[in-house]
């Protein structure tokens, strides 16, 4: 078979093909220079954008619609006063914490990322674990924070903003509860004997992860910050 | 998908003898070359895009009958063929069928087919999640359509607005069916444009530079972009709605602060796009067939391939001409009104530069061409009936009437089918080896053609003269008896052409098996790279991947120009075809896991209406799809898939990546080593 | 391959095509269909029309030039029987940069122009709302149209009609259109066009009749079940006789004498229509009020969502059509366009639906929506029509 050359940069350092679908293992000629798996998971962001774009139009719509929500007191469980919409129960003291955890599990998956490329099985799976606990830490917030505001009287019917809020703050900690998936059985994998978990896998998990981050950066400020 | 059997000698059609290694996990992969597993587990883009197009072909009979229903409900004034209950949800059921079983799929067909082949490779960038998207799609049409056997279909309209959408005016299960369904099927078509959004980019075949990439497949790009963003919207809109049905939030619900048009404005930013995913492949087509039959170049290319993404862009901005009449204000109005006037710049661009490519040709009559002219002369009527709307105030009579219906039916039918036709007849002997008869499909274009014009013209007028839309029947005296009775005569006579189109493909197969006659890789004298490879295009694609120096690369090796620029033949097409016959060429490996997974979406689709227990089900099947897909790599290393000579692999990247790890060895040394 | 015989037969597709066309186009502007919009009859109708004619016809030269040149492409570069391949080839043109652009911008100068006239149209259609000297509230509901008059402007409904909405000929009336359920559409073609009724919103949008008649119309906006069936009309009347048919919805209802039929029918109706049907100056269980005006929020009427309120039937009788304005008030031959009907009422259609209401026209009566067959006994129907037709 003849040896068909393909013009390739310095970067990439793969022989010449003759074609065909290499294993996975092997690295793929790509006319951008960026693999096909990295490539699809910023292909993909894209497509998240517009869905949190939709959300996040929704409850922009829908913050201020009045409909009162009985406010009670979450001890005694007195009637306090009503509120009209769900940013008037925000605590932004704890918001601002639980925000800042996610923040620091971005830096966190930096590190995992440049461990990966070090080739330094350990502090990869020790970023990896610290990242996945900060993010279970950030849902534990918001699962609290919910609790919160159902136990004084915000339920997801109970009117448009509330429900608004709830589905577009429930959507991005769905999100965030699969990267914490897909970091576990990251770090899992890379206790096996043939690991599939190259950099490059780990830097693409890196950028699902800092994406979910800055969803939330936007949430929070356009939210959370502003009235 | 027997459990080891270490030894098992294995026989395959290349006569090669092969051994069944230890898998990696517990099951072995899916191996046989032939037969029915061939299909359920296969990888294959083209296999893939052939199932694509018979499972739409199958919907388009099913969404055809419908179409036949409501025709003859409203043949004349008064019938009562349907009530007005079941006519709500065949005109829904209608709707929502031809949209997204039949024309989104069959352009999801045709770009599976061919993409790979025409930009020079030999598969998706991810062949498992290919196979992912179409077992998804189908399934969630399934799904779908069993709303008929559990209550009743959907009966809201296609575009289902609120608040009678919600639970209080439609409380059966149709609609929970339509927005469960939609969103399993909209998952499908989303996976499948990241797929074919990286393959475009990154697969091109050496030289290949952006504008030589043939006009189809540019098309096909510019939809898939479309289909990323848009399907967020929509999927955003069913899931608010969903939530209202089910959890009782109150998105839609207006006396609880819920505003019902903002289900119109996140519908209409996917759906206007979306009629431009359903159009743009099909312009594909036309530009590569018209071309073919005219014996010369695309005219324009670039102004071609910049109104197409033009088109793109632009298509964001008009999606409120769907709300002239909702109340959005003057302003409003205004703009999109102006945006949508616009709009018809670019596409009035191709239409010329199609004319343009016929004129001075040489021009060959065969069925495609006729489709694709089809095309260009009955898209340009349905266009311009879209122009008359697109000034606000003459909308705001024509909206929400037969004008309107006669508008989309002659730029989805008139445009996008007939040239889906087209390509079907076009691209036939690529994919099966045999030509459909030219006789019969002649009557196949023709009968569709009258039929169709006879259907779908005289709504024009009957919209102009005041006819509203999804109603079941209409009274005497409102004057438009004759024109819906000459609608329902064309609509049958559609059916004729359509029974014409399927009872051609059964007697070609039949005379290519008696005959045993196949057909050379390039019949039509063609243009694109995938004619320079036998019919019917061997699984591996290309022998070699072509070096790529000029656009219609295939068709400069066969011809050059004399100084008059007349064609000038160097080269016949077997000289410079490839032959099919390699050996050593690695593929992506069968895999059990993408229907096992896309068998998942059903059960959870239930749960989420009936019982939680089937959703739980439904994960089960989902996560096992995942974990097995994860466990296995892409391409089984122990497998001897045919095409190999039998060698096992040398130490790969992997490897050399563990090796330093543990501190050994030199990773650039040992890639170097790599087998090819 | 093109034969003689295949030019012939595109030229005869061709010619009878155009044919069909012209013969189609003749009595487009049929005023006898009554839901035409190409036969204009009031100002906005007329402003739309004008906008429509020259883009209809730009859009028609438009047609004839593209399909006259497939047409003429198809037939002059037709590959001829003796072309020998890769001998008889054609000139490789890729294109002309200057011709595409010169393609690109003529259009979009063509639609320029024409968008002069687009927005003239649109900002021209809301002054004539914002500029119009009277109000009607349009409300739509499951599946009927009902009307609200403020006459004396103190924000309380002065008339409630359904089905007819009657306005002054040459008055810009300016519509409140809102809905109590789902989304819903007014339009009456040959006086305007439509504008959806979208529950939690009031949408306004003018409309005049330039002459007094009566003008159909049409839900246009998938409303459910009997979306087929919800229409209406307006009547234009002259000023003088439109000020008669205000001043005659506001008097009191008319009274049945004693003993009559149409009394023992009014015992009926207080016992089982009052609950969703109203009559001015009654509560719903017939006990007389000291006004007979009518009261706006009967029966919930003003909670969105499913009222349980049906077309107020003080006057049924001065309008000619009932039940979503399908089905005729009276007999044939009846006089219609004055202020009051002039005729021999309908008393089998009227006692049909009375009879069995859903057998008439598809409603959801259990939830509400629409009238239920209550089952009435002959003799009551007798009595309840003998009242009703007295309701003028």
């Amino acid at each position: 078979m003849t040896d068909v050359g393909i013009e390739m940069t310095d970067d990439v350092k793969v022989p010449p093909l003759e074609g065909g679908h290499l294993t996975e293992h092997e690295v793929h000629p790509t006319a951008t220079g960026i693999s096909n798996e990295k490539l699809s998971m910023w292909v993909f962001l894209g497509s998240e954008c517009l869905l949190f774009g939709g959300l996040i139009s929704t409850y922009l719509l829908y913050k201020n619609r009045p409909g009162a929500i009985e406010v009670r007191d979450t001890v005694s469980g007195a009637h306090v006063g009503n509120a009209q919409r769900i940013s008037d129960l925000f605590d932004i003291g704890f918001t601002s914490v639980s925000s800042f955890i996610l923040l620091a599990s971005s830096l966190t998956m930096v590190f995992a990322v440049l461990a990966a490329a070090k080739h330094q099985q350990d502090k990869l799976r020790l970023w990896l674990g610290t990242t996945a606990a900060l993010g279970a830490v950030f849902v534990g917030g918001q699962v609290y924070e919910f609790t919160e505001f159902l136990n004084k009287g915000a339920g997801y019917t109970s009117n448009v903003s509330t429900s608004a809020f709830y589905t577009l703050t429930g959507f991005h900690g769905v999100h965030v509860s699969i990267g914490i998936l897909i970091l576990l059985a990251t770090l899992a994998l890379t206790f096996r004997e043939r690991s599939q978990v190259t950099p490059e896998r780990v830097e693409i998990v890196g950028l699902y992860w800092h994406f979910v981050d800055v969803v939330w950066i936007l949430i929070f400020t356009v939210i959370y910050l502003i009235k | 998908m027997a459990l080891v059997n270490a030894r098992t000698p294995l026989e395959l059609p290349s006569g090669a003898e092969t051994t069944v290694r230890r898998p990696l996990g517990v099951f072995q992969r899916p191996v046989r070359p032939t037969g029915w597993r061939s299909w359920v587990f296969t990888v294959d883009h083209k296999k893939v895009g052939i199932m694509y197009g018979a499972g739409s072909l199958l919907f388009f009979l099913v969404g055809g009958i419908e179409a036949l229903l409501i025709r003859t409900q409203l043949a004349r004034p008064g019938l009562k063929v349907l009530s007005a209950d079941l006519f709500n949800q065949v005109f829904t059921m209608h709707g929502v069928t031809m949209i997204f079983l039949v024309v989104m799929p069959l352009q999801a067909a045709f770009a599976n087919y061919l993409i790979p082949l025409q930009i020079g490779t030999r598969d998706v960038a991810f062949p498992r999640l290919n196979a992912l998207s179409f077992w998804i799609w189908l399934f969630g049409s399934i799904f779908f359509n069993t709303s008929w056997f559990l209550g009743g279909g959907a009966d809201g309209g296609w575009f289902n607005y609120a608040p009678n959408n919600g639970v209080i005016f439609s409380p059966g299960h149709g609609i929970d069916f339509y927005a469960v369904g939609l969103q399993i099927i909209g998952v499908a078509s989303l996976i499948s444009a990241v797929n074919l959004i990286v393959t475009v980019i990154n697969m091109r075949a050496p030289g290949m530079t952006w504008f030589k990439l043939p006009v189809f497949t540019w098309m096909a790009l510019v939809t898939q972009f479309l289909l990323l963003f848009a399907l967020p919207v929509i999927a955003v809109a069913l899931f608010l709605l969903t939530f209202d049905r089910l959890y009782g939030s109150n998105f839609f619900n207006a006396s609880l602060g819920g505003d019902p048009m903002l289900w119109e404005h996140l519908f209409w930013i996917f759906g206007h796009p979306e009629v431009y995913i359903m159009i743009m492949p099909s312009f594909g087509i036309v530009s590569e067939i018209i071309p073919v039959f005219s014996r010369k170049p695309i005219f324009g290319y670039p102004f071609m391939v910049f109104s197409g993404i033009a088109i793109g862009f632009m298509g964001w901005g008009v999606w409120a001409h769907h709300m002239f009449a909702s109340g959005i204000g003057p302003m409003s109005v205004m703009a999109f009104s102006l945006s949508t006037m616009f709009i018809a710049v670019p596409t009035g661009v191709k239409i010329l530069n199609w004319l343009a490519t016929m004129w001075g040709g040489r021009l060959r009559f065969s069925t495609a061409m006729l489709f694709a002219i089809g095309l260009v002369t009955m898209f340009t009527i349905g266009g311009l009936s879209g122009v008359t709307h697109a000034f606000a105030p003459a909308d705001t009579q024509q909206t929400d009437t037969y004008y309107i219906v006669a508008h989309f039916h002659y730029v989805l039918f008139g445009g996008a089918l007939l040239a889906i036709f087209g390509g079907f007849y076009f691209w036939w002997p690529k994919m099966f080896g045999y030509r459909l008869g030219e006789k019969v499909g002649k009557w196949n274009f023709w009968l569709m053609l009258i039929g169709f014009n006879l259907t779908f013209g005289p709504m024009h007028i009957l919209g102009l003269q005041g006819m509203s839309r999804r109603i079941f029947t209409y009274s005497p005296d409102q004057g438009f008896d004759f024109w819906n009775m000459v609608a329902t005569i064309g609509a049958f006579t559609i059916a004729v052409s359509v029974l014409v189109f399927f009872a051609n493909i059964i007697t070609s197969f039949r005379k290519h098996r008696r005959t045993q006659e196949v057909v050379s890789g390039d019949p039509w004298d063609a243009r694109g790279l995938e004619w320079m490879i036998p019919s019917p295009a061997p699984e591996h694609n290309y022998d070699e991947i072509p070096v790529v120096t000029e656009l219609d690369e295939f068709w400069h090796r066969k011809y050059g120009h004399d100084e008059e620029g007349h064609l000038v033949r160097i080269a016949s097409a077997e000289e410079v075809s490839q032959k099919g016959d390699a050996t050593n060429v690695h593929l992506p490996s069968p895999s059990y896991w993408p229907i096992v997974l896309a068998a998942g979406l059903p059960f959870i689709g239930y749960g989420v209406i009936y019982n939680l227990a089937w959703a739980v089900l439904g994960g089960l099947l989902l996560l096992a799809g995942v974990f097995g897909w994860v466990m296995e790599p892409s391409t089984d290393p122990e497998a001897d898939h045919g095409l190999h000579g039998g060698d096992d692999l040398e130490p790969t990247a992997e490897a050399a990546f563990e090796e330093a790890a543990a501190g050994e060895g030199d990773p650039q040394a040992e890639l170097e080593e790599a087998p090819r | 391959m093109i034969r003689r015989t295949s030019i012939r037969r595109a030229v005869w597709a061709a010619t009878s095509s155009a044919l069909v066309l012209v013969a189609a186009g003749c009595g487009l502007h049929d005023d006898e269909k009554p839901l035409n919009t190409l036969a204009p009859k009031g100002k906005q109708a007329d402003e739309i029309y004008s906008l429509v004619t020259p883009v209809f016809l730009v859009a028609g030269v438009v047609f004839v030039l593209v399909m006259g040149a497939a047409l003429y492409l198809a037939i002059r570069y037709r590959r001829r029987k003796d072309d020998v391949d890769g001998v008889d080839e054609p000139i490789q043109r890729h294109g002309n940069t200057p011709l595409e652009w010169g393609w690109t911008i003529l259009p979009a100068l063509v639609l320029a122009v024409l968008a002069i006239g687009n927005v003239k149209t649109i900002w021209t259609l809301e002054n004539d709302q914002r500029d119009a000297p009277m109000e009607v509230e349009v409300i739509g509901q499951q599946w009927w149209w009902e009307f609200r008059y403020d006459v004396d402007g103190d924000r309380k409904p002065d008339v409630i009609t359904a089905n007819q909405l009657v306005i002054p000929a040459g008055t810009t009336v300016r519509l409140a259109i809102q809905s109590n359920d789902v989304i819903h559409s007014f339009w009456i073609p040959m006086l305007s066009g439509k504008k959806d009724a979208v529950p939690g919103r009031t949408h306004h949008w003018a409309i005049t009749a330039a002459e007094p008649g009566i003008f159909q119309g049409q839900c246009t906006e998938f409303c459910g079940l009997s979306h087929a069936y919800m229409r209406m009309e307006v009547k234009a009347l002259s000023q003088a006789d439109y000020d008669k048919w205000i001043e005659h919805q506001m008097a009191a209802p008319e009274e049945p004498s004693a003993g009559s039929e149409a009394e023992a029918g009014k015992q009926v109706f207080f016992t089982k229509c009052a609950s969703c049907h109203q009559v001015n100056g009654y509560d719903d269980t017939g006990k007389k009020l000291d006004t007979h005006q009518p009261n706006g929020d009967y029966r919930g009427a003003q909670h969105p969502l499913i009222a349980g309120n049906a077309p107020n039937l003080t006057h049924i009788m001065s309008r000619d059509k009932f039940a979503r304005n399908m089905f005729q008030l009276y007999e044939d031959g009846a006089k219609l366009e004055g202020v009051l009907p002039e005729g021999d009422p309908n008393a089998g259609t009227l006692g049909s639906w009375l009879r069995n209401p859903p057998g008439m026209k598809p409603m959801n009566a259990d939830a509400n929506r629409g009238m239920p067959n209550l089952q009435l006994p002959e003799d009551e129907i007798r009595k309840l029509v003998a009242y009703l037709t007295l309701l003028k």
